[in-house]
């Protein structure tokens, strides 16, 4: 599960070894593949009779991915190459990026046998399409927001996380993060009284 | 609480507190129930790690703004992470899931959960509707409304925003385009303007550099800090915060009346309703649930006001099986969303606005605005990294980029931006100008919240939603953006990225339990006596396009009014 | 609101394809709604393999070469209820069928897809008995026009005589019963079964013209296993067998009025509450079987043809209004099986041959009609079939365990296994079998509810009760034995009376009855705008005759009453 999921961040968001940047938590992606995993895995909470449960998404997630790489390898739709990159995973570890890509877009699209998905996605268009998306959104958000910079402790619960460094994604586009101000007043170019006054009149 | 209050209020968001003060400054005694937490208040010193010891607040010393500005760190994943950030749509512990809504479609719903709702993360834009939009459409007419416009844009208040880079160069795009500045608050013509905010006006000290920025943020007055969106906790006490959201604003008004209670991490499952021979059903109260503890208990009182949400106020009347009808759930409007991005090279820049880059996320987060009545709106956004990243280039309806129609003739990338397209797109970050394109989308019936047959929550059937929009507000859209991509390109921009949004994107969510239909003109529901509605669910329709907070405000003090003189 | 159609037809069975061909020839724009797979349709080629298109309008979409592949004839692949192609389930056969709750042992012969059951029926198509409309609150005169309209639509043929009616004329004879030549019997007698079947073709007895070519050509070639679908035919619209998806389908498609969605559940009536009309449809929910997404549509009238088990489940899953009536009065013609073995010798006195062959011809193509008691029809199915049918599916327990009482006509009652299995197998070409189809009179203990407990992905599902009465009983024993004394007078050595149990679902009417659910135009009492449209409105089992037909006059009938009241 954990190479698919990296097989997927490779895929969607820019790669870090390529661009040289050395994480100070050692990770590729940044650790955005467990962003993803986190976030899958706490999306959804349900009652069941006594049981309140938070579903699991993202063991079924890689499935789903796998399984939809597979089926368009069996109909000539991508090539899969030999296990390097990504040990461990499954077929759709096995695709180029380009071909991970189209996988989720042929996913997206529904362009599958749905009843080879495992459940909770098997037969459920809206689910798939709302979670394929979702991969696409968490892996940005991941990527760009402060998340990696909770370094040793992103996988903490929430109140427990600490920023560790400042956040690479936020420095690679000069995001000068949180902010108490800044003196960038360039006037008002109309103002409440003014046009209340124009109103009255 | 220690007897029954005269008026239950359910929910906390832009509508509740609203009415909660307008009642408790006629002598009613209001309960509140919030579901969420209470940020800022000395009652819950650790809001999402434990209950706390209190139940409720209802004194304005509670209020603490150093408490406040510690728990909104604005870092945007640990503010805004749609699973467990602090302004999730979900129960203060955050290690739990967020309230599951069925949304079998790509999907971004960005509501949130605690004291101020969605004001709490919302840009603060308050202006009003536009008056076609409700003349001749809504039982009730412009002029109405009015007074009730300017009593909230006095409370709040509201003031038009202040200029920094991305509005000046907003400003010069739309002249550039041939629009020409519309000073007005009663939007009847085309033209572009400052947004109306609900953000105090910068303090007059903040371009004296004699004054650190520390100092300023302690002072009154926005410090155009940016990241609106991940909560404002600058200002010298709580209830002098810049942004306005109403857990600053009407919620220490009301406590100050000493009428009002609140109660945060409280989930309402159920409204009660007794059968009058004479005068049919009516409301008596409401079932809750402690999000915490999972304990429940009846709350009575004399009138119940829903001001849950446009998702949660139609899911709450269905699973209380109130009576049927079928426009309840029904008529949901988005303003069908799109997004347009351009990037700027520096000597355009330069010349231009005097800088060589923008820095969208300066200013408020959205400080300029074309108005098209008939169309709806465009606004610009500078938001945060991450959160730009997500919205603009992983959330389309129009596929990847990639693997898109290359030959694009309005735009240089749409869709999805994965890989290096995505880096490349956001190194340019600081030399991009954002635009919204906001739809006056149609009410159609197959628009709508109904419960899912299967799957229940802790809170009972959980909501199912679904959007979809009509040909002509696809039209609409398609119009806007040419308009907004033409503003872009007019003012010099060298790369214009379309997001080619999905239509369920819920930011601003309106009209499913709608005036006329639903409820009547004072928003007392026709079937259910004593129950009212608060919140952008009673709107007719979508506005025109406008931002439906103040809308929604002012309807919340029209309605206080009403309630009050028939039943107090 | 918006109108997808004017009309929402739901379920392409025996029924649903009249209304919609009658209302489409009267320029109502019609969509159908089916649950099921559309076979010989190019829309979808591998209709059980893959979602295909979204719905079908074109009459050139079909293709007799498809339909052929597709309709295999054997008969396990076509008839297993669990995985077969004429299973009451969604398209992809590796999906479960949808459950039923039948307590007992028993079963419902359903199949879903565009033609519904009619795929796999026998084509039997008799008029109701007289004396059995006389209780329906509309004459039997007034029923005459629409029976012809369909009979001559089908079109309906006397069936052809082969070696299996053959021996049934010998043995009535001999047993005393003449030749009623009507196509209204009001007393008893037998004649040839009044089939949808096209006639054989002139050169069918011509050895010069190959099976093969006849097969595609215009006629009935006497193939047998009607029931495993018939695709022998010219063009999809001439195929021998008159199922609707080739007979009332291909006329419906030319009207260019009628559009066909597969593949589509419907799990909802949607009404609203009219100032005047009262509670009236205004549309339905439903769910796409292969990719579960859900939607709505909406019309100016909704039609229910989804048969007597789905149309009181629809009605009560949408929470329509209460009527005691909704889903009762279930009968099913309590259905028997009698089979007798033959000598070649005897054989070869009467016939001229040495076998019975029961596997040519139409499968049932003679009948004794009994107005009072009901009807048999020798009938002649496939050896699974036969095996299952006649020796594994009673009511009695094993035949070996029970002794049968001197004075009962028949040599065996209930199951045979192994060695005597066996040996009535091997008797299988020298059989000649019955159904017997008893007059059962409608009771509100039985029908159709749903399940407190089991839902599946459309709702809760269908609870099935039905208890033939004492009276009913009595009727079909008294059919039993002069089934039994035609087969002991025509020479059978041995009888088998199988005794199936009651919960045979095949024949399934009158749990919508008309004067209980619907007025005498098939509207909903309590629900404007919603007719129904199969054998559920049927107020009683016909006089115990196969009830298709009867649908079929009465959609014709009511398509005309709503084109009037709602088109006119």
């Amino acid at each position: 599960m954990q190479a698919t999921f990296r097989a997927l961040t490779d895929s969607l968001v820019p790669s870090t070894r390529r661009i040289g940047y050395e994480s100070p938590i050692n990770i590729t992606d940044m650790g955005v593949h467990e962003y993803l995993i986190y976030g899958l895995d706490h999306y959804i909470a349900i009652q069941e009779q006594l049981h309140h449960i938070t579903l699991p998404l993202a063991y079924p997630t890689a499935i789903m991915l796998d399984e939809a790489a597979t089926q368009l390898v069996n109909t000539g739709r991508a090539q899969a190459s030999p296990q390097i990159q990504f040990p461990g995973g499954g077929m759709f570890s096995r695709l180029s990026r380009e071909d991970r890509i189209q996988t989720l877009s042929a996913l997206e699209n529904l362009a599958f046998d749905l009843y080879l998905l495992p459940s909770p996605f098997q037969n459920n268009g809206g689910l798939i399409k709302h979670v394929i998306d979702a991969l696409n959104r968490f892996a940005m958000f991941g990527y760009y927001s402060e998340w990696p910079a909770y370094g040793t402790t992103r996988l903490y619960p929430p109140d427990d996380r600490r920023l560790e460094f400042f956040p690479w994604g936020w420095q690679q586009v000069g995001y000068p993060g949180v902010s108490l101000g800044y003196r960038d007043f360039r006037g008002m170019l109309i103002e409440y009284e003014e046009v209340k006054a124009k109103e009255v009149d | 609480m220690k007897t029954d209050p005269d008026v239950i209020v359910i929910g906390a968001g832009g509508g509740g507190p609203v009415i909660a003060k307008e009642l408790g400054e006629l002598g009613i005694r209001v309960l509140v129930l919030e579901a969420g937490p209470w940020y800022g208040n000395k009652n819950w010193p650790n809001p999402n790690e434990n209950r706390g010891e209190e139940k409720e607040s209802s004194n304005p010393n509670d209020l603490d703004g150093a408490l406040y500005r510690k728990q909104i760190t604005r870092l945007e994943n640990d503010m805004n992470d749609f699973v467990s950030g602090k302004f999730r749509w979900g129960s203060a512990d955050r290690r739990r899931g967020p309230w599951y809504r069925n949304i079998p479609d790509p999907t971004i719903l960005w509501q949130t959960a605690g004291i101020g709702g969605g004001t709490i993360h919302y840009y603060a834009n308050s202006l009003r509707a536009f008056p076609h939009a409700i003349d001749n459409e809504w039982p009730i007419n412009y002029a109405d409304l009015i007074p009730y416009y300017e009593k909230v844009e006095k409370t709040l208040p509201v003031e038009f925003a202040p200029t920094t880079s991305k509005e000046a160069l907003f400003y010069y795009a739309a002249e550039q385009s041939g629009f020409s500045l519309n000073k007005t608050l009663d939007v009847t013509s085309s033209g572009y303007r400052p947004q109306p905010n609900a953000i105090l006006p910068p303090n007059e000290h903040l371009m004296d550099p004699n004054y650190s920025m520390e100092e300023i943020s302690h002072m009154e007055g926005c410090t155009l800090s940016g990241h609106c969106g991940q909560g404002c906790p600058y200002g010298p006490t709580y209830e002098k915060m810049a942004k306005r959201s109403t857990n600053v604003s009407y919620v220490p008004l009301a406590m100050k009346t000493g009428n009002v209670t609140f109660r945060p991490n409280t989930f309402v499952t159920k409204v009660l309703t007794e059968n009058d021979v004479k005068r049919g059903k009516r409301a008596v109260g409401i079932q809750v649930r402690d999000t915490w503890t999972g304990e429940t208990e009846e709350l009575r009182a004399k009138v119940v006001v829903m001001a849950a949400g446009c998702i949660e106020t139609p899911r709450l009347w269905l699973n209380s099986e109130l009576p049927h009808n079928p426009w309840v759930g029904r008529g949901l409007t988005n303003h069908y969303m799109d997004m347009v991005t351009g990037t700027f090279d520096e000597e355009t820049l330069t010349e231009i606005i005097g800088s060589p880059s923008i820095n969208p996320f300066v200013g408020h987060t959205s400080g300029a605005r074309l108005d098209y009545p008939g169309l709806g709106m465009i606004e610009n956004i500078g938001e945060s990294p991450g959160i730009s990243a997500q919205t603009l280039f992983a959330f389309s309806e129009y596929g990847y980029n990639s693997l898109g129609e290359s030959n694009q003739e309005m735009w240089e990338s749409r869709g999805r931006l994965v890989g290096s397209e995505l880096e490349e797109a956001m190194k340019g970050y600081r030399r991009t100008l954002t635009l919204s394109v906001i739809t006056d989308d149609e009410v159609q019936f197959h628009n709508r919240v109904e419960l899912d047959p299967h799957v229940k929550d802790e809170h009972g059937a959980i909501p199912l939603v679904h959007y979809t929009p009509s040909e002509k507000s696809k039209m609409r859209r398609e119009q806007l953006v040419k308009i907004a991509t033409d503003m872009l390109r007019k003012a010099g921009a060298k790369e214009i990225h379309r997001s080619d949004l999905p239509p369920n994107y819920y930011i601003h969510l309106q009209s499913t339990m709608r005036m006329g239909y639903v409820v009547d003109t004072s928003c007392e529901a026709y079937q259910v006596e004593r129950l009212y509605i608060a919140d952008n669910s009673a709107d007719y329709n979508s506005l025109g396009g406008p931002n439906p907070t103040l809308t929604t405000q002012a309807l919340a003090t029209r309605t206080a009014e009403h309630l009050a003189n028939k039943y107090f | 609101m918006s109108i997808d159609a004017d009309v929402i037809l739901i379920g392409a069975g025996a029924g649903g394809a009249v209304v919609a061909k009658e209302l489409g020839e009267l320029g109502v724009k019609v969509t159908v709604l089916e649950a099921g797979p559309w076979y010989g349709n190019k829309q979808w080629k591998e209709p059980n393999q893959h979602r295909g298109s979204v719905s079908s309008s074109n009459p050139s979409d079909l293709d007799v070469n498809l339909l052929r592949h597709q309709y295999n004839r054997q008969e396990n692949t076509m008839n297993d209820v669990v995985s077969g192609r004429f299973r009451f389930g969604p398209a992809d056969r590796r999906q479960s069928v949808w459950y039923r709750n039948i307590p007992e042992h028993g079963m419902a012969w359903q199949a879903s897809g565009v033609g519904g059951s009619t795929q796999h029926y026998w084509a039997n198509s008799p008029r109701a008995f007289a004396s059995a409309v006389d209780d329906w609150p509309i004459s039997y005169s007034e029923l005459i026009p629409y029976y012809e309209k369909v009979e001559h639509t089908l079109p309906v043929q006397f069936a052809p005589t082969t070696s299996k009616e053959e021996l049934f004329y010998y043995g009535a004879e001999k047993a005393g019963w003449s030749l009623i030549d009507t196509l209204n019997p009001t007393s008893p007698g037998y004649r040839p079964q009044p089939n949808a079947i096209l006639p054989p073709n002139e050169r069918l007895m011509d050895p010069n013209t190959s099976l093969h070519q006849l097969s595609h050509m215009e006629g009935c070639t006497l193939a047998g296993h009607c029931i495993n679908g018939c695709p022998y035919g010219p063009s999809v619209d001439k195929v021998a067998k008159r199922s609707t998806n080739v007979s009332y389908i291909p006329l419906a498609l030319k009207t260019g009025n009628v559009e066909i969605r597969p593949n589509t559940f419907t799990t909802k009536i949607l009404t609203e509450n009219h100032p005047e009309e009262g509670v009236k449809a205004i549309g339905v929910k439903f769910r796409d079987t292969w990719t579960g997404e859900v939607g709505e549509l909406y019309g100016k009238a909704i039609v229910m043809a989804a048969g007597s088990i789905e149309n009181p489940r629809l009605w009560l899953n949408s929470d329509l209004p209460s009527n005691e009536w909704v889903g009762r009065g279930l009968t099913n013609n309590y259905w028997d099986w009698m089979t007798g073995v033959f000598d070649e010798k005897d054989l070869m006195r009467i016939l001229g041959n040495q076998n019975v062959n029961p596997f040519v011809g139409h499968t049932s193509a003679a009948r004794l009609d009994y107005p009072g008691l009901g009807s048999i029809q020798p009938s002649g199915l496939s050896p699974g079939l036969t095996s299952f049918l006649t020796f594994g599916f009673s009511q009695s327990g094993y035949a070996s365990k029970l002794k049968q009482s001197p004075d009962v006509p028949w040599d065996l009652q209930g199951r045979v296994v192994g060695n005597e299995l066996k040996e009535w197998m091997d008797s299988y070409r020298n059989t000649l079998s019955f159904l017997i189809l008893t007059d059962d009179q409608p009771n509100k203990r039985d029908g159709v509810t749903v399940d407190p407990f089991v839902k599946d992905e459309h709702g809760a599902a269908p609870v099935i009760q039905y208890t033939p009465s004492k009276q009913d009983t009595k009727k079909r024993n008294e059919l039993a034995k002069i089934t039994a004394d035609i087969l002991r007078k025509a020479g059978a050595k041995k009888i088998i009376r199988t005794d199936w149990p009651a919960n045979l679902f095949a024949h399934i009417l009158t749990t919508m009855r008309m004067g209980f659910v619907v007025d005498t135009n098939c509207e909903a009492y309590q629900v404007k705008r919603l007719f129904i449209a199969d054998s559920s409105v049927e107020p009683n089992s016909g006089g115990g005759v196969n009830p298709t037909l009867t649908a079929q006059a009465l959609a014709t009938r009511t398509a005309e009453k709503l084109a009037k009241k709602y088109f006119s």
